[in-house]
């Protein structure tokens, strides 16, 4: 049976049939909620606003690729235009949220790279005297993590000492690839740390998963069906072990009873009518911007400020993960399209909180290659590179080739992620006019860079560009901070002890509502420097663990 | 001007000749362009209103105009001229770029960082992670 097969199956539930659990959202926190819960033999369905994949769509190996991608798989909703994503109101924003909807997730267009969190990210508040501490650390999380690596089919070699010893990855890790020995040469040649990429792409055949062969178009969907997506990965199981997956149906409003328990959830179906799906137990999956939203859809006239927000924390406390990313070019050839797009190299060198650099926490940096000529080219696409008073002129005629010449084949990127420190005016909140295509109100992002992130990304910026130099580098092209990277959707709906300050409890079930829960990354307290989804999936499957070993003290309507 | 000769005037001040490079007119035809377009429906529009040029101007100044006061009409034009010339096997060729083309490779293989001791340094380094056990 292959994935295609599978998509045809996966029947909406009986009318007013009441299951154990609804789960809203099909990315990866979801299909491992699904998978596990419907494994257990609990009753799942799962509401998706998007479509199955189709692979024949992704153009990564065809010539038209960078034109088409520029558009259909751009990450920005609002750029991609598709009827199945909602748009995202930014005017209010420094950073652009990023995402897509779809069995998979935003995982579609996701780099892969593959991170778990380290131990000082959950001892943030001990440690550095901001944010919070998490209600569980890195040795708590340590077994689920292992366990999900065997599931997604990550690639990456052992033996990191930036992490504390932990078992091997399941393959091997990918090729570094000239870009990836170019990106360690520099950190060698300062004496920083720096390591072989981990990435959530099996170097061999896994299941449904067929082995990477570096095409190099991750972030625009892998043709080859190699990037571990759980449409590969976890759905083909979840279906098999009876979960039942509803595709284009969006999700506008979670209801309770008089008793302020879940009943379910009321749906937009792909023809446009409202439909109920009544659930004992109800899991939001829907990212850091989409739970949010829909919680504050939610609620009805007894909860004017959305449901589950009797702290008034629901929405804020956003966390993207300021980014920077340093283009350098060298005079040999690099074969610089060449992939994985995920990371080649990665370095931890300025992770740990040092005092003395005038900001708290730190970073993670990612050696990637830099793609086709067109991007290179400076000229059109994400415009990256390009200060928005340039002359058109700096970009075409003999520029245009000299540019491409400089860097095309012959440049890799480094991108910076920082940590970003939770604020409370940093926010999700409803859209007064923008909404999606059944009318619902489209989420407006509040946020601000704040001062520690940009001293952050300054800081390390410079040492970037130390390390490029050293490894040779004969132009270098800087961004800070890029507007279009907003792929880490983290915090909106807070994890903690304290229902007064928090939303959920650390296993995800809300504080208000005792048979609602969220399973993304909404719930971290704080957000660590590494890209989530290595985390969020092992707290997903963590919490999913704990609901099936204490379902019979569930409350339920 | 008909729209052709329009847009093969506008492009060829965006990509010349220079070095061993051609110019986008030498090796890429206006129904290129077209069938690039087809790739980009949502381009069309801008495209067309890209190419409604007043004749009394140079090409240079065209693209000036329409970058100031039509942003989306000179996206689509720019953006189908240099799709169009880097989809084109002669141009790619001379670039030394074969796509995003598929690479074979020993996943088992020895990679050259275990070999040449350049990974043993970075373990030498020692731990770089804080340990957290009882906070
Ligand atoms: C371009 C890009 C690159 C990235 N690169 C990396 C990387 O290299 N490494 C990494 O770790 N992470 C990366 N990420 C982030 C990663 O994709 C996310 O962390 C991950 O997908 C989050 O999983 P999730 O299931 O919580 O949410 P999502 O994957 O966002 O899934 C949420 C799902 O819920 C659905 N949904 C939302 N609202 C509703 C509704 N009302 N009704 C029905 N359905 C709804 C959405 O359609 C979507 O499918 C990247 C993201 C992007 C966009
Ligand atoms: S590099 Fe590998 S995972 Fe990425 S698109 Fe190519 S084949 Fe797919």
């Amino acid at each position: 049976m292959n994935v295609e097969s599978l998509s045809e199956r996966g029947a909406r539930a009986r009318r007013d049939e009441e299951v154990d659990v609804a789960i809203v959202g099909a990315g990866p926190s979801g299909s491992v909620a699904a998978l596990h819960l419907a494994r257990a033999g609990l009753s799942v369905v799962v509401l998706e606003q998007g479509e199955w994949p189709e692979y024949n769509d992704y153009t990564g190996a065809r010539p038209e690729h960078e034109l088409v991608s520029t558009k259909l798989w751009h990450p920005n909703p609002n750029v991609r235009d598709n009827p199945n994503d909602y748009p995202v109101d930014t005017s209010t924003t420094d950073i652009n949220p990023l995402m897509f909807a779809g069995v998979g997730g935003s995982a579609t267009l996701y780099g892969a790279q593959w991170m778990h969190f380290l131990p000082s990210d959950f001892r943030v508040r001990s440690l550095d005297g901001v944010a919070e501490d998490w209600p569980f650390t890195y040795e708590d999380l340590l077994p689920y993590q292992l366990e999900i690596e065997r599931e997604v089919g990550v690639s990456g070699l052992a033996g990191d000492p930036a992490f504390p010893p932990r078992g091997p990855y399941p393959f091997p890790a990918l090729p570094m690839g000239s870009v990836g020995l170019r990106g360690a040469l520099g950190m060698e040649r300062m004496g920083w740390h720096w390591w072989p990429g981990s990435n959530a792409i099996p170097s061999e055949k896994f299941g449904e998963l067929n082995a990477c062969v570096r095409r190099g178009t991750c972030l625009t969907g892998c043709p080859e069906g190699a990037k571990s997506t759980t449409d590969r990965s976890h759905w083909p199981l979840a279906l098999k072990a009876g979960a039942r997956l509803v595709t284009r149906a969006r999700v506008k409003e979670v209801e309770t009873n008089e008793q302020g328990l879940a009943t379910g959830v009321v749906y937009v179906d792909a023809n446009g009518r409202d439909r109920r799906q009544r659930a004992k137990v109800v899991i939001l999956c829907a990212n850091g911007v989409g739970t949010p939203r829909l919680l504050l859809m939610s609620g009805g006239a007894k909860n004017p400020d959305g449901l589950a927000n009797s702290s008034g924390m629901v929405g804020k406390r956003l966390m993207m993960h300021p980014f920077a990313s340093i283009l350098a070019s060298y005079e040999d050839p690099l074969d610089s399209w060449r992939g994985p797009f995920g990371q080649q190299v990665y370095s931890l060198e300025f992770y740990e909180s040092d005092e003395r650099r005038g900001f708290v926490r730190g970073s993670k940096w990612n050696c990637m290659p830099s793609g086709g000529p067109v991007g290179m080219s400076g000229a059109i696409g994400s415009k990256v590179y390009v200060a928005e008073e340039g002359r058109f002129q700096d970009f075409w005629g003999a520029n245009l080739h000299e540019n491409v010449a400089r860097r095309f084949g012959h440049s890799l990127i480094w991108g910076i992620v920082g940590e970003d420190l939770p604020e409370e005016d940093n926010q999700v909140v409803l859209s007064k006019d923008l909404v999606d295509s059944d009318g619902l109100p489209a989420p407006q992002i509040v946020y601000k860079v704040n001062e520690n992130s940009n001293r952050l990304l300054q800081f390390n910026i410079d040492r970037c560009l130390e390390s490029v130099h050293a490894a040779g580098a004969i132009e270098t092209l800087v961004s800070t901070p890029v507007r279009e990277s907003g792929w880490h959707l983290i915090g909106t709906t807070v994890m903690g002890d304290d229902p007064k300050r928090s939303v959920v409890d650390q296993w995800g079930a809300c504080h208000d509502v005792p048979n609602l829960y969220i399973m993304d990354a909404s719930t971290f307290p704080t957000s660590g420097a590494t890209n989530p989804t290595a985390t969020i999936m092992a707290v997903a499957l963590r919490n999913t663990r704990r609901m099936i070993a204490e379902r019979r003290n569930q409350k339920v309507a | 001007m008909s729209k052709d000769k329009t847009f093969l005037a506008l492009a060829d001040f965006l990509i010349p000749a220079h070095g061993d490079m051609p110019a986008f007119g030498s090796v890429c035809s206006f129904a290129d362009a077209q069938k690039a377009l087809d790739f980009r429906v949502d381009l069309k529009e801008g495209f067309d209103r890209g190419l409604d040029a007043d004749p009394a101007l140079s090409a240079e100044a065209h693209l000036e105009k329409l970058n100031k006061e039509d942003g989306a009409a000179f996206s689509a034009v720019t953006t189908v001229a240099i799709c169009t010339y880097y989809m084109n096997p002669r141009v790619r060729e001379l670039l030394g770029y074969p796509g995003q083309e598929s690479v074979q490779y020993d996943s088992k293989a020895t990679q050259i960082y275990l070999t040449d001791g350049s990974l043993g340094h970075v373990l030498a380094r020692g731990r770089k992670y804080r340990p957290t056990p009882g906070l």
